[in-house]
């Protein structure tokens, strides 16, 4: 609730990025993400940035479903992993997804690849607030692939995401 | 029976065994079943069991909750509220909020949620988050915080920390006593499991050992019924041998009692030709009567025997439709005037087909049986019989009905007509006598002839009895036997003709016969010499007996053929005893003209010569083409078994004696029964010694002679008799009943002499 993008920026956002689609724009708002490691396309120092209107300018999905962390099915959306770190040009096998608390989980890049991972930027339509596990969520597609249901994948599904280190 | 080792037992234990088995695979489906049912229901549950890790979240809380105190503890020691410092105590704030709402909301292991410690705990962590939301709202909004305030915080947050703590433990606590609850519910699956794998290996066990025993009860059931079906076979085999034996004993009894019978008749017919007193003649009329219905009867019985050994054979010869039905009539107008009937008979005004290919003999048998049956139940009435020929479906049917005016017959009656012995009741039997086999013998040469048998009747007012089947049409008779029987032979031209039998008796009858007419006979005494004469010479016909010894009729003729001698074109005529199909097809094969069977009357033999005189060399094939019909005037003569309601079978004695007296003069007659006697006696003589050293081979040349020259003279018993012993395997009883005949022949033969001296 606190990361409350401004239509404002979000416009300039999409007006600076449009023609820029080889180099990643620098960070208007509030930065909701940092991806480090070996980058293409940093905009930060050795970092990518991003901020929400960046993230939502990205190619995403929207999906509904249920996981064990929500009351029935929950509507998610947000861009899809793979283009955030196309975005970024990062390039590598592993994911550390660390959360605000400093929480991470270790993902295969395979996952953002093969699935359609999204860093879930809103539930149910609405933005997520740290207290509802915000400001990303790494979301699996449980509704186009039940057989991803399982602890393995909820362990990978991290909350609070604040930054993905690209590893080799 | 008894001894076969295939029981009941063993089916009835077999199927026992089978009603087990159905069980008990009744049984192994549904343990099948209920565990698959219980192992999808496990799976269902550990589907359901895919959950967050709640241990793992309270842990989370409880460090959070930790970090938050940590922090805090920090910012007040370093009295240092900064701003931005106090926003990251805000989020971290926020963290354990998200924690502590995961912890209400997310789902965890079974019970996890639903537990009241749990819950309990939880509520106290919430209370207190709650209770500090105004202090970081503020924060977040930028508002100032004062140091008591955030001391105050600690104080809450302190107890936070340790809220978690306890729930930690007892998250713990809680978790561990879940899994070891889980573990012993997973060892009881697996307890079950086991137990359900040792019954299905055990049902499968019982199974294979009760299918191996089935199998074996199986085999031994097989085997037994093998070898009761050989058993039933040996047993099927017996007894048809015993129905053989019976129905050999049947005809011989049958040969057994009609030979004195036609001694008896044969007596009675001289007895008839002498002066008597109406009394007596009275009496003998009766006893001629009573031995004629006799005869029927046996006749009757070789028939229904022959029938019952499937033996009954039909000819197929030109049958005159109208001759037929008139000869019928004829007959049964003597015995119907008896009954004070009248015998009318009523033909189709123009045939169809006058003459038809079929077997006369047995028509007539049907329809003088229908007839006698008629004559029999009727009293001062009328007996009709009708003849009509029909086409269906392009084929030619024959209808015969005879109807009388007599006592009828009811339903019932007709029902059991056509069934063996039976009669339509007692007392008719009683009344009216006969063996109750007539129809059904009826039934049976028609249902052989295609055709069907039926009776229409009425109680009171009479019977139809009509029998309907096909028929061939075939060409005329050139004319019928019984007018050249009775016209004056003509005179003919004198021909060269060679006879060639073997036969003494025969001999000196066709010899005569043949001086008779006129005509140059020579003698062959068997076929080889008739090949030699027939070489050297010319003649214009040759009779050829068939079975003759050093060479038989057949063989001569092929070699006649064959050779270029001056007779090989000759036309050769055959003359046999046995005027079957086959020997037809042999004698054509052979080469030869025609086809006459034995005894030969002198009418047919003038015939024979007359056929042959003028065109002998031009159309030998007109023989051919129309075969001599034998169909002798006496019909006892040449079908002595067929059921002739008047047989007269002694009287062919005479009859036959007349004709050849006739020709030969009484003398001559006297001379063939002498040397018929004395070969007779040699013969005889022959057969004992033959069966006595046992070459049963050398028999049939002698009894085949026997018949031969007993048909001759008209001895037709004897000939018969001769004739039957050649197919079956005579003892010396058969062969002393031969003897005994020929001695009656002889004794009977010697009386008549004595009344004709009378």
């Amino acid at each position: 609730m606190r990361i409350l993008a401004p239509l404002a920026v979000l416009l300039a956002a999409l007006s600076f990025s449009a023609p820029a689609a080889w180099s990643l724009d620098k960070p208007t708002g509030p930065v909701i993400l940092t991806v480090k490691g070996k980058l293409a396309t940093p905009n930060v120092g050795e970092t990518a940035q991003f901020d929400l209107a960046m993230l939502e300018k990205l190619a995403g999905r929207t999906g509904t479903m249920k996981t064990p962390w929500t009351e029935g099915e929950t509507q998610f959306s947000g861009p899809l992993v793979r283009s955030v770190l196309t975005a970024a040009g990062a390039k590598g096998n592993v994911l550390l997804v660390r959360a605000i608390n400093d929480y991470f989980a270790t993902v295969p890049a395979e996952d953002a690849i093969k699935h359609d991972t999204i860093l879930a930027t809103r539930a149910n339509g609405k933005l997520m607030s740290v207290r509802d596990k915000g400001p990303l969520f790494l979301i699996y597609p449980f509704d186009l692939e039940p057989a991803l249901y399982n602890e393995a994948y909820f362990s990978r599904s991290v909350w609070q995401i604040k930054e993905i280190e690209v590893q080799p | 029976m008894a001894a076969t080792p295939f029981s009941g037992d063993v089916i009835r234990k077999a199927s026992r065994i089978t009603a087990v088995l159905q069980i008990f695979a009744v049984v192994l489906l549904a343990i099948l079943v209920s565990v698959y049912v219980d192992i999808s229901s496990r799976q269902r549950d550990m589907r359901d069991a895919v959950r967050e890790n709640a241990m793992w979240s309270v842990y989370q809380l409880n460090r959070e909750s930790g970090d938050l105190v940590h922090d805090l503890q920090l910012l007040l020691f370093s009295e240092n509220l900064a701003e931005d410092r106090l926003q990251e105590l805000s989020v971290r704030y926020d963290v354990v909020y998200s924690r502590m709402n995961m912890l209400k909301k997310a789902q965890f292991e079974k019970n996890f949620a639903i537990d009241v410690g749990v819950g309990r705990h939880l509520d106290l962590v919430q209370r207190i988050i709650f209770d500090s939301q105004p202090i970081f709202d503020a924060i977040t909004a930028g508002q100032p915080v004062s140091r008591q305030q955030l001391e105050d915080l600690d104080g809450q947050w302190s107890r936070l920390f340790r809220a978690t703590s306890d729930l930690l433990v007892y998250t713990n606590t809680f978790v561990s006593s879940e899994r070891a609850k889980a573990r012993i519910e997973l060892e009881g699956l697996q307890r079950k499991s086991i137990a359900l794998i040792g019954l299905l290996v055990l049902s499968v066990a019982f199974l294979i050992l009760t299918l191996q025993r089935q199998l074996r009860s199986v085999q031994a059931a097989g085997v037994s019924l093998e070898a009761m079906a050989e058993q039933l076979s040996v047993s099927f085999q017996a007894a048809e041998a015993g129905n053989r034996a019976k129905s050999q004993f049947m005809a011989t009894m049958g040969h057994e009692i009609r030979t004195p019978l036609n001694a008896i008749l044969g007596m009675v017919e001289l007895l008839e030709l002498g002066r008597l007193s109406p009394e007596t003649s009275a009496h003998i009329r009766t006893i001629r009567r009573s031995g004629e219905a006799l005869l029927d009867i046996i006749n009757e019985i070789l028939d229904y025997a022959k029938i019952e050994h499937g033996k009954l054979e039909l000819e197929r010869r030109p049958v005159d439709l109208q001759g037929l039905a008139e000869t019928c009539t004829d007959m049964m107008r003597g015995r119907a005037a008896e009954a004070g009937n009248t015998v009318t008979l009523e033909l189709a005004g123009d045939w169809r087909a006058r003459t038809v290919l079929s077997d006369p003999t047995r028509l007539r048998q049907v329809i003088l049986n229908f007839m006698s049956n008629g004559v029999k139940f009727t009293q001062g009435g009328r007996v009709t019989l009708r003849m009509r020929q029909t086409q269906r479906k392009g084929v030619l049917w024959l209808r015969v009905e005879v109807q009388d005016t007599g006592i009828g017959i009811d339903e019932e009656g007709k029902a059991k007509l056509f069934q063996p012995f039976s009669q339509v009741d007692a007392s008719i039997s009683r009344r009216y006598g006969g063996t109750g086999l007539g129809l059904i013998i009826c039934k049976e040469i028609i249902d052989r002839f295609g055709g069907s048998v039926g009776v229409d009747s009425t109680v009171g007012e009479g019977s139809t009895f009509w029998f309907e089947m096909p028929i061939e049409a075939t060409d005329a008779v050139v004319s019928s036997q019984g007018e050249r029987d009775n016209a004056p032979l003509a005179a003919l031209r004198r021909l060269r003709i060679l006879v060639a039998e073997d036969n003494k008796v025969n001999q000196q009858v066709i010899l005569g016969y043949l001086d008779h007419l006129g005509q140059d006979a020579t003698l062959a005494e068997n076929g080889a010499l008739a090949v030699e004469q027939a070489g050297a010479k010319h003649f214009d016909l040759i009779l050829m007996d068939m079975q003759m010894p050093v060479m038989d009729g057949i063989e001569a003729t092929r070699q006649l053929r064959a050779g270029s001698g001056p007779c090989c074109d000759v036309p050769v005529v055959a003359l046999t005893a046995n005027a079957s199909e086959e020997d037809r097809r042999l004698c054509l094969e052979a080469g030869m003209t025609g086809f006459q069977a034995k005894p030969i009357g002198i009418a047919v033999l003038h015939r024979l010569i007359r056929e042959m005189g003028g065109s002998s060399r031009e159309e030998p094939d007109a023989v051919m083409s129309q075969p001599p019909v034998t169909t002798p005037k006496p019909a006892a003569v040449s079908h002595p078994v067929a059921p002739a309601v008047s047989p007269q079978v002694a009287a062919t004695v005479s009859a036959r004696r007349q004709e050849i007296a006739e020709i030969l003069g009484e003398d001559g007659f006297q001379e063939l029964l002498d040397a018929f006697f004395e070969d007779a006696v040699d013969i005889l003589a022959g057969l004992h010694a033959m069966l006595a050293s046992g070459e049963r081979q050398k028999l049939d040349p002698l009894l085949h002679n026997l018949k031969g020259s007993a048909a001759n003279i008209g001895l037709m018993d004897i000939s018969e008799l001769s004739q039957a012993l050649r197919h079956s395997d005579p003892a010396p009883a058969d062969i002393e009943r031969l003897t005994q005949m020929v001695d009656v022949a002889r004794q009977s033969l010697s009386a008549k002499d004595q009344t004709a001296a009378a």
